[in-house]
């Protein structure tokens, strides 16, 4: 029990954000930046971050009169410019065949001029705005969803939230529209939040209506493990933004386009708290973290929140597959005959099929004798691979059993011409997991490392090229 | 009865009803509940003021009517809404024309009341009315603001408050401890600057990021 209050200081409520963070990093004139989109949009492209493109606004009811309908493209997005929680936006895909005045929403359903007209009226009212004061609409292009996502996604187009505190990233995460929330990225309107790993941007829980899920829903589409691309520039564009904005705790929305790549949504200065559920860590402590550190350039920042909250992912590829996460070369322990056991650097390539070992390798491992009766015996040289098969049946009746050690003989084809090998079982360590092996004896003198692990013998275990 | 404090009892001789006196220096300890309910265990309701009020407006219905009014105010609502959300009308008509009809429901319901003989429903005064009929247009705020399911459930944490205070107000320790020392209630100003400096976690939070903590154990 005291230990669950203990971890209650690792999770940020909504008390603490409001008044250790937002209050005292947020001043009156950077929220108001984020409170006004149009002004915002302004604000961001004048520090050079990509935002969606303004189409029009409408700010008065006389406006709505006056406004030139045939200005406006096949597919937009109509929101409020105080809107705040994703309320108010109307997305249209494209316009309706064989008519002028009327567009298509991701629903199918059909959008009038006289619809978008009475929706406009309703948010100049101020139906979607903070506290019902008069607001004003406006069109901003449609961003096009990039094809990574589309499995992943009901209509809609996925963001990013990443948290900057200090000028670091302190936590991500990726929010999935779904059918529920019709096409929009807003947890609480059924969205699904995916936790992000800080360092490589690989995906890893998710959070569905504060719920813990593996797949979309309605779906075999598992959420962890996507790569999202670009990451280390959207890192960029949010402490780029918060430093602009001067929105000392940020929450910073970036979608990515399919053609223009990263682009800047939107400020939060009161981003929501289920960041945490999707990633399953608390946000306090990484924020008393970085409370203190001087951090000066968007650089730095960004590699100080990637050392300092990264890693996570490997752990958790681990968790969720129950395989160890290798990378190409890795120490392996090899157990000889009489028990003794030499480490040696192995290449890990899943192009072979089988494990080799070098011959003095083997040697070493106690297999010399087997070595001497192999060569010994006689083996054709001459042969095509028609051929090949039917010899290896014929070496195998005759020698296997001959020889303790001697556990199979097979033909491999490899980059250097045929030969024809013996099969030891040796065991060996990689990663603390002990694996059970056969391994072919060749001469590996000419090549870099002494032993090669294949597929056969790499089955409890994920490769990482990166690593 | 308790001894009255001179200064409660020089309030009545001016000519102020010891009831008024009572209600309203009952009323910081019932602004502090609603903030404590907040702040510590996350209960939001709809704010401070719409549940201070309904809980007055309990005293003079009675917790029976008073909760009778509140359940079929929201429900009105509620069948509004899903009934007039085809015809797209502009915000403030749609809550003028939810008004009007909750309006009209109520006069039902006392007439019903009336024809049932629960004549203590009829005998209502107008103003709790008035204050239920304002809980609609709150509702309805909070329904296009975020959504349905939020705007119930914000509904039932009011009325759960309401029946809290609505004891708190008719539990005569309390009532008769500020009647004697009408000083108690200066109490709820630390209390509440403590509740405004107070950063833990609410208890509502340990609830919802369950899962959070399941990951750290």
């Amino acid at each position: 029990m005291l230990n669950f209050f203990k971890n209650g200081n690792k999770i940020l409520g909504m008390n603490s954000r409001n008044l250790e963070y937002i209050r005292p990093c947020n001043l009156k004139r950077a929220r108001k930046i984020a409170d006004n989109k149009i002004f915002s949009k302004r604000f961001l492209l004048k520090g050079e971050i990509p935002v969606p493109r303004l189409i029009a606004k409408i700010s008065s009811l006389e406006e709505i009169d006056n406004f030139d309908w045939s200005k406006l493209p096949e597919s937009f997005v109509l929101k409020p410019n105080r809107g705040f929680g994703g309320e108010g936006i109307l997305v249209v895909y494209g316009r309706k065949k064989n008519r002028a005045d009327a567009w298509v929403k991701a629903d199918g359903s059909i959008v009038s001029i006289e619809d978008i007209k009475s929706h406009i009226h309703n948010i100049i009212d101020g139906a979607f705005s903070l506290s019902n004061v008069s607001d004003i609409a406006f069109f901003e292009e449609r961003l096009q969803l990039l094809k990574l996502f589309k499995p992943y996604t009901f209509k809609g187009i996925p963001d990013i939230r990443v948290v900057v505190y200090n000028k670091v990233p302190v936590m991500a995460m990726l929010r999935l529209p779904t059918k529920e929330s019709q096409g929009k990225a807003n947890l609480h309107q059924g969205a699904i939040g995916v936790g992000i790993d800080l360092a490589t941007g690989i995906t890893t829980t998710s959070v569905h209506n504060n719920r813990i899920i593996d797949y979309v829903p309605g779906t075999r589409m598992l959420i962890s493990g996507i790569k999202i691309p670009y990451w280390n520039d959207i890192l960029k564009l949010a402490v780029k933004a918060q430093e602009i904005s001067g929105l000392g705790y940020l929450g910073a929305d970036v979608a990515i386009d399919k053609e223009r790549g990263p682009v800047f949504l939107e400020l939060n200065a009161r981003p929501g708290l289920s960041i945490q559920i999707a990633n399953l860590d608390g946000l306090k402590r990484r924020l008393e973290r970085v409370k203190d550190l001087k951090i000066k350039t968007i650089e730095k920042g960004v590699r100080v929140g990637m050392d300092l909250f990264g890693g996570e992912v490997e752990e958790e590829v681990e968790d969720i597959s129950g395989k160890k996460v290798i990378g190409t070369s890795e120490k392996v322990k090899l157990i000889g005959k009489d028990g003794k056991e030499i480490e040696v650097e192995a290449k890990i390539d899943t192009g072979a099929t089988s494990t080799s070992i070098d011959v003095e390798l083997a040697k070493k491992l106690g297999f010399e004798d087997l070595i001497d009766f192999f060569n010994s015996i006689e083996k054709p040289v001459d042969f095509n691979r028609d051929q090949g098969k039917s010899i290896e049946d014929d070496l195998r009746k005759k020698y296997i059993g001959k020889h303790p050690d001697l556990a199979d003989i097979v033909i491999i084809y490899s980059s250097n011409g045929v030969s024809i090998r013996p099969k030891v079982r040796t065991n060996f360590i990689l990663d603390g997991v002990t694996v059970f092996a056969q391994a072919n004896i060749i001469d590996r003198s000419e090549l870099d490392k002494d032993m090669i692990i294949g597929r056969k013998s790499l089955g409890k275990f994920l490769i990482d090229v990166n690593k | 009865m308790p001894n009255i404090n001179p200064i409660v009892s020089y309030f009545v001789e001016q000519g102020v009803p010891l009831v008024t006196v009572t209600l309203l220096l009952m009323f910081p300890i019932i602004a502090t509940l609603i903030a404590f309910l907040r702040q510590v265990a996350g209960i939001k309701a709809f704010g401070i003021y719409t549940p201070s009020i309904i809980i007055f407006a309990f005293l003079a219905t009675g917790i029976k009517y008073g909760i009778a009014l509140f359940v079929s105010v929201i429900l009105v609502g509620m069948l509004v809404r899903i009934l007039i959300k085809k015809f797209r009308i502009l915000y403030l008509p749609r809550v003028a024309i939810t008004l009007s009809i909750v309006a009209i429901a109520m006069l039902v319901l006392l007439a019903l009341g009336g024809s049932f003989q629960r004549t203590g429903l009829a005998a209502v005064s107008i103003f709790p009315l008035l204050i239920m009929i304002t809980l609609v247009e709150k509702f309805i705020s909070t329904q296009i603001e975020k959504g349905d399911k939020t705007a119930f459930l914000l509904a039932v944490e009011t009325l759960g408050i309401a029946i809290l205070g609505y004891y708190l107000l008719k539990w005569s320790f309390l009532v008769n401890l500020i009647i004697s020392y009408p000083w108690v209630i200066l109490l709820t100003i630390p209390i509440n600057i403590i509740l405004g400096k107070w950063t833990g976690l609410r208890i509502s939070e340990y609830f919802r990021f369950r899962e959070v903590f399941k990951k750290m154990q």
